[in-house]
């Protein structure tokens, strides 16, 4: 064997004979001096693996195909003389002479033909990114005028706010003294008492009804998805449990009576409730609960004096407006503000009320504006945040060439089940034969493995979809999507290589990079 | 553990009345077994050193039994009792399934007949003495006039015979006497021994099930004692040490007994008598002056108490559900010689096909054609070496066995090509349940064939739930299954279907075989289900799982014209299972426990016979941090069958995904593994022809050393000189190993000297993270292959390394079995079996290897006696050109003048450090010859001049 066999171009240099067998030579790494003889002896001798590139001794060594006619490969030297003819040696230099074939023409021409068909989707694919760039321009453009115009309005509005703001304090610095008192009222306290009561009720109702849902849909898909061969009696239980609670019929009898059409919904039979007097259905409640609890409690409570008011008329002082002649009323009024002026100075009357109604009214007008304002800033806030996305490597790329597939579903059908991402959305599973879908998390981030650089090509092969629902026995769903670059945006292929984790590659032409000089220089010929 | 699950002792009636039995004996001070023989019955073979008598039961006069006793040619001593003419027959077939053939008997030993025994003497020495006593019967072996092993001793033999319900003798005495009062008393005269009721005689409930005993009680106790021996090993499977801790007397270390009742159990104990998946009814008793051992061949439950009178003693109860009495009595005295007769018994491990021994990569599960390319390649391209892919159940459609799901799996052959074109083999599980619908070939052709199992009454095809929902399970003790099952493994198209979506390089994994039940009492088979031969399923539980073993073995030889080796794993085992595959320990946990028992369970199912054992590296269940994970590695290569496997639920742990320093480690522990194939290959050949086993605890080494007798975290590898001491404490940096000799153990990675005493010592060795405590004992030389490769079949033609670990003396010596590793041309003489020896010559050092293959054909290979051997064989022509490429010499006393072959002078470098022959402590020195020019398979000597 030759002592430069295995040895790359570059390193030749450091394989000259230095005169004779026996001259020693040092081994790359400088580390021990050896006989030149006992380079490519088939005997490994220095530590880095460096004396024996055309032969299998060194664990840790490389050796160089040259593969003439097409491209030179490095391969580690313990698939030298390992009896297999390595694909990257098409040379046949790796074996033994005679046992492999030297195909390097036909492995060129493979692989030019190979690279060809790799341009020509990335010349395509990069000409629809391309336009995914232009589209990113022109959102920036759309953007900065939505901004600009957000902007614009938000001031007015923030002067608007302020002047209701000042008009509503007015209005209820006067008399607030007067409200102050009536909400003293034991009646009041009760009433707003019995509503915080029943808002709570009402929030931990619906948190009950959440679980509830929630659990029936882990209990449905433990029954519908159980494995039987957990060998987990106690998962049968909880599924016949479940059946029996639910209405259910087993499912391993609807499972043996595949084909029948029976609806298992219609099995459950709905209890009719007998409700006391005045008591409200669950869809009463369900519809009218929210309406009542929006009630104005402090329009109610003066409403309340009102009609306690009237039937007694009241005092004889307050009312006889209703009694005067309308010629004579101006006066009256101006009689009667002074009179009651002075018993309230006396402490005999209490103020005229009349004016709360203007106060809230006041209050809704300001904070109905101030709701504008904010929901204004938040557009606001939304186009700044989009804005700011655009051109970032973390979100849509340094050239914005993913902004156009925001929001862009795609889905494969894997046949049990129908997968879709929207991507930078949800990651969803569908049950082909129906029910419910599972979540299979929320864009989350790119490739962030150590080393990979945001804004790298690499960087945009993995996309993270993250803290979808919970598997039974598992963790939070998950979704990595990986990426290449292709002419369109598709699903290729879903794979579970862990419990509820999965794997969707795809293909799409944000991925395409232009091809540099050299390489389509390389198409031209 | 799901407990409640499994039946304890007094869960099951027949092992209560056994141990109700003992403990009645236990209080009387007058205890007399009822059994005793008729003198007048005994007639003794003229031909054979065989006899055979009647057996009476005092409390049952009307009942017979049968005694046949028998000594074999090697000595060992067969008892078997049965009742006769009784209302049905008892199973009597469990030897025949363990057995590789009856066994010859003594035409030399003679027994001499007397008023009150028969006995015999035999042996080299002619100090062996079996004697038969009639009144009560027992039976004593004696070698040099002490009692090795008793039979009935303490008089808790009883057959219960069977007996009819509702009529039963026990209320209805023969001639009843008129007066009441006797009758009583008679009825009592049976209550010192049977105990006062009928306890769970005729039905019996556990949990939600119902055993119908139809045939009623049938059960068989025997005690078995070792006067003379303190410790017993052996009966796997338990998850417990290797020196059988008590389960009675004072501070017994168990309550309950030792079970054998083959049983699929969820993440199992780390310590615990419960029975597990396999069971060897095989007990060695050990002291330092013999080892005896016994094999109670029965097929049924088994409950079996140990306890220790005292330290130098021990004694046992064998409960058994039903079966007759039929226990072989070995009576050594060595451990090789127990080794020698159990194997003459049930057979010698088969020798592996050798990539079989490189690492197995399993999970359950690779989930479709390109996971396991993708897995393939990540190997490939991390240079860490795999042998073999496997696929569990989720390769085929709703668990259908052989039917590939198309969905994941759509090229399944190309798939196994693009294993195969690196020198890898695929392994793909095949369970004996099958899912009931007609459009499953397999079921549908079972069904017709009528070889599935039946239900109580035998009418009806049992239907139970396993992993392909309803399922039904065939019943290979119907031996019309039997071609039936070998003709579904054929890959080439046929008549009938057989899989033709594989290939002759796609072995074959047989789990669930206890048989697994899901919704079965104890998650198995119904006990009044029927098999064949209307047989119950009681009566041959334990032995069930060797018959697919057995047949699915059977079936991959067949598919190949000549045959090929066959590798089957099996969960489910019995005696006689080591002659068809490998095991493993079965589902168990990633924690440190576990892999601790697991090495002592690996080392108890070696001494059990079954060498090719193993644990899942990495536990089933969890997830292993980096060094639990890469810990279990240091365990897996040090085990006869190393495969990585986790549960669906885990996270991927294959060895590239770690990160850095972990990754490294484990490529050089594989690495490591691979290296060491040769030591493997060569040690497998050994056990497949003596039956040592491949993993020797130190009593098997060390007969006589005492300090050795309950170590079982530290072994030996074959007759190799490594002695390794897995770590599987987390955080460990250092370990004690014990040395039981006055020798040198040279550390493997460093050549650190370390000195034993002939009074045994231990020694403290370095255990950092990155190396696996192991020691080349002084005097053995170890061959090595240390060229990476991507598999073992890629290392056909490299060259070898000898390590020559010198002795207190300067000599050693070695041994290198080599064949195709795939064939039988082994039994054709095609092979190569070397000796390689290192003696000193004056001052100077000879290393000279010589065919040990010429000098002992006979005893070469497994399965045949060649009388003569052919050095020039196609095997050894093949390797002409394999090499020795490097020689290394650790404990010189001093560096040499000169190295030569044949006169000429080699290239060689040597570092002084400490002799082999001196007291010192440290670095050994270490000569290495570099590329002695010496072929391996020839005869050669290497002079190092001193």
């Amino acid at each position: 064997i030759e002592k430069t066999s295995g040895v790359p171009p570059s390193l030749l240099p450091r394989y000259r004979s230095p005169g004779s067998n026996s001259a020693s030579w040092s081994c790359l790494d400088g580390s021990k001096s050896i006989p030149w003889s006992a380079v490519n002896d088939d005997y490994c001798d220095c530590p880095d693996g460096s004396d024996e590139p055309g032969t299998g001794a060194c664990p840790n060594g490389t050796s160089y195909c040259r593969n003439e006619g097409h491209i030179g490969s490095l391969i580690p030297s313990t698939r030298v003389g390992d009896g297999l003819c390595e694909p990257e040696c098409c040379d046949g230099s790796d074996e033994r002479p005679g046992l492999c074939l030297n195909v390097c023409k036909e492995v060129g021409e493979a692989y030019q033909k190979q690279q060809e068909a790799e341009r020509k989707v990335r010349r395509t694919g990069s000409k629809i990114r391309s336009l995914y760039i232009a589209h990113a321009q022109k959102e920036k453009k759309r953007l900065e005028s939505q901004i600009a115009a957000a902007e614009a309005e938000i001031t007015v509005r923030e002067k608007e706010v302020a002047r209701l703001k000042d008009l509503a304090d007015t209005t209820e610095s006067l008399s607030e003294a007067a409200i102050q008192h009536k909400k003293e009222s034991p009646l009041y306290k009760s009433l707003i008492e019995h509503s915080l009561a029943l808002k709570s009720l009402q929030r931990e109702y619906k948190k009950h009804l959440e679980r509830e849902k929630a659990l029936g849909d882990i209990l449905d898909a433990l029954r519908l998805g159980y494995n039987p061969n957990y060998q987990d009696m106690a998962v049968l239980e909880a599924v016949r449990g479940w059946e029996a609670l639910a209405g259910l019929p087993h499912i391993n009898d609807v499972r043996k009576e595949e084909g029948s059409t029976e609806d298992e919904g219609a099995v459950a039979e709905q209890q009719e409730e007998t409700l006391g007097e005045g008591e409200w259905s669950a869809a009463k409640l369900d519809k009218e609960l929210d309406s009542l609890l929006k009630s104005d409690y402090e329009t109610l409570l003066i409403e309340h004096d009102k009609h306690l008011g009237a039937p007694a008329g009241g005092s004889l002082l307050f009312n006889l407006t209703a009694y005067i002649p309308d010629v004579f009323l101006p006066q009256y009024l101006a009689f009667r503000n002074t009179l009651v002026s002075w018993l309230e100075t006396f402490g005999i009357a209490k103020g005229i009320n009349d004016d709360s109604a203007d106060t809230s009214a006041a209050r809704k007008t300001y904070q109905d504006a101030e709701k504008a304002l904010q929901s204004a800033q938040k557009d606001l806030d939304k186009a700044q945040n989009e804005l700011e996305r655009l051109y970032e490597p973390e979100w849509y790329g340094s050239e914005g060439e993913w902004k156009k597939l925001d929001g862009t579903c795609l889905s494969k059908d894997a046949g049990e089940y129908t997968y879709e991402i929207c991507l930078f959305g949800e990651a969803k599973q569908k049950p082909n034969k129906g029910g419910s879908f599972q979540s299979l998390g929320k864009f989350t981030h790119w490739n962030n493995a150590p080393g990979v650089e945001p804004g790298s090509p690499e960087y945009y092969t993995k996309q993270y979809y993250e803290r979808g629902s919970k598997c039974w026995n598992g963790p939070m769903r998950s979704v990595t999507v990986l990426t290449s670059c292709g002419t369109e945006n598709v699903l290729l292929t879903v794979a579970e290589p862990e419990k509820c984790e999965y794997h969707i590659t795809m293909t799409s032409p944000a991925l395409c990079l232009p091809l540099d000089d050299s390489e389509a220089h390389r198409d031209e010929l | 553990v799901k407990s409640q699950d499994f039946k304890t002792c007094a869960q099951a009636a027949f092992c209560r009345r056994g141990r109700a039995l003992s403990a009645r004996a236990q209080e009387s001070q007058a205890w007399k077994s009822p059994y005793s023989v008729d003198p007048s019955s005994v007639a003794v073979s003229p031909e054979q050193a065989s006899f055979v008598a009647a057996v009476k039961s005092s409390l049952y006069p009307n009942i017979k039994f049968s005694l046949d006793v028998r000594v074999h040619d090697d000595g060992v001593v067969r008892v078997r009792m049965d009742e006769v003419d009784g209302l049905r027959k008892r199973y009597d077939e469990a030897a025949s399934w363990a057995l590789t053939a009856e066994p010859t008997i003594s035409p030399d030993v003679k027994w001499a007949v007397s008023k009150k025994d028969v006995r015999a003497t035999y042996g080299a020495k002619n100090d062996i003495e079996v004697v038969v006593s009639y009144d009560p019967l027992t039976v004593i072996l004696y070698r040099g006039g002490k009692a090795q092993v008793v039979l009935n001793g303490r008089g808790l033999l009883h057959m219960e015979h069977f007996r009819t319900k509702a009529t039963g003798e026990e209320k209805a005495p023969v001639d009843a006497p008129a007066d009441d009062s006797q009758v009583v008393m008679q009825v009592n005269n049976r209550a010192w021994f049977e105990g006062e009721e009928e306890d769970g005689f005729w039905e019996e409930k556990f949990g939600s099930w119902t055993d119908s005993k139809p045939k009623g009680p049938e059960s068989l106790s025997i005690d078995i004692n070792f006067p003379n021996h303190g410790h017993v090993y052996g009966i796997p499977q338990h998850a417990t040490r290797l020196d059988l801790p008590t389960t009675t007397g004072e501070n017994a270390h168990f309550s309950d007994p030792y079970r054998l009742y083959n049983a699929d159990v969820f993440e199992y104990l780390a310590d615990s008598p419960m029975s597990l998946y396999g069971s060897i009814p095989f007990m060695h008793a050990h002291s330092a002056e013999s080892t005896v051992a016994i094999f109670n061949a029965v097929g049924s439950e088994t409950w079996i108490d140990v306890g220790h009178p005292s330290a130098t003693s021990t004694e046992t109860h064998w409960i058994s559900e039903s079966g007759i009495l039929d226990v072989f009595i070995m009576p050594g005295p060595t451990p090789a010689d127990v080794f020698a007769q159990y194997t003459r018994l049930t057979g010698t491990p088969a020798l592996p096909a050798h990539w079989a021994l490189a690492y197995h990569q399993c999970r359950w599960n690779y989930i479709s054609s390109d996971d396991v390319r993708d897995v393939q390649r990540r190997f490939d391209a991390e240079d860490m070496p795999v042998d073999v892919f496997w696929l569990d159940i989720e390769y085929a459609e709703e668990h259908k066995y052989f039917i590939w799901d198309k969905k994941t799996f759509p090229d399944p052959v190309d798939m196994m090509h693009d294993v195969e074109a690196i020198g890898r083999k695929m392994v793909v599980i095949i369970d004996p349940h099958l899912k009931r619908t007609d459009d499953y070939p397999v079921y549908k052709e079972a069904k017709e064939l009528g070889v599935l199992v039946k239900s109580p009454g035998g009418e009806n095809n049992y239907e139970g739930w396993c992993w392909s929902g309803s399922s039904a399970w065939i019943d290979f003790f119907n031996p019309s299954s039997w071609d039936w099952w070998k003709s579904l493994f054929i890959t080439e198209q046929g008549d009938k279907w057989s899989w033709t979506e594989s290939t002759v390089d796609t072995y074959i994994w047989n789990d669930m075989n206890e048989p697994s039940i899901f919704n079965g009492p104890e998650i198995s088979m119904p006990r009044d289900n029927v098999h064949h031969g209307g047989w119950e399923h009681r009566d041959i539980h334990n032995i069930n799982g060797v018959l697919l073993h057995n047949l699915t073995s059977q079936a991959l030889m067949s598919r190949t014209d000549p045959p090929r080796r066959p590798f089957v794993l099996t969960r489910s085992f019995y005696a006689g299972s080591q002659r068809f595959g490998a095991m493993w320990t079965g589902d168990n946990l990633g924690t440190w426990e576990h892999m601790a028992v697991g090495v002592k369970m690996v080392l108890v199912n070696n001494i059990g016979g079954f060498s090719f054992a193993g644990s899942d590296v990495g536990g089933f269940f969890g997830n292993p941090e980096p060094e639990m994970l890469v810990r279990w590695y240091g365990v897996g290569i040090f085990s006869p069958f190393f495969r990585a496997h986790a549960h669906i639920d885990t996270k991927r742990r294959e060895p590239y995904l770690l990160d850095e320093p972990y990754k490294s480690i484990l490529r050089s522990l594989l690495r490591l593994r691979y290296s060491l194939l040769p030591v493997w290959y060569t040690a497998f050949r050994e056990t497949s022809v003596t039956g040592l086993p491949v993993l020797r605890p130190h009593w098997v080494v060390f007969p006589k050393d005492e300090g050795g007798f309950s170590l079982d975290d530290q072994y030996f590898l074959g007759s190799s000189g490594l002695l390794v001491k897995p770590i599987t404490d987390k955080g460990v940096t250092e370990t004690s190993i014990y040395l039981p000799e006055d020798q040198v153990y040279y550390d493997y990675y460093s050549y650190e000297a370390y000195r034993g005493a002939s009074k045994g010592k231990n020694v403290t060795v370095p255990a950092a993270l990155d190396r696996v405590p192991f020691l080349v004992r002084g005097g053995s030389i170890v061959p090595t292959r240390e060229r990476p490769r991507r598999s073992s079949m890629l290392m056909k033609r490299d060259p070898f390394t000898l390590r020559v670990a010198l002795d207190t003396s300067g000599a050693a010596a070695g041994e290198l079995y080599l064949d195709d590793g795939e064939t039988f041309s082994h039994r054709d003489g095609k092979f190569i079996w070397r000796k390689f020896v290192a003696s000193k010559q004056h001052k100077d050092l000879r290393i000279k290897s010589v065919d040990l293959a010429a000098q002992r054909p006979g005893e070469a290979v497994d399965g045949v006696a060649l009388s003569n051997y052919n050095g020039a064989n196609d095997f050894a022509k093949d390797i002409a050109t394999v090499r020795v490429e490097r020689v290394v010499v650790f404990g010189l006393s001093t560096k040499p003048k000169s190295v030569q072959v044949g006169g000429k002078e080699l290239y060689w470098e040597y570092t002084p450090g400490v002799a082999s022959d001196t007291k010192k402590q440290g670095t050994a020195s270490v000569l290495v010859i570099k590329d002695p020019g010496v072929g391996v398979s020839s005869d050669w000597e290497i002079a190092v001049q001193v």
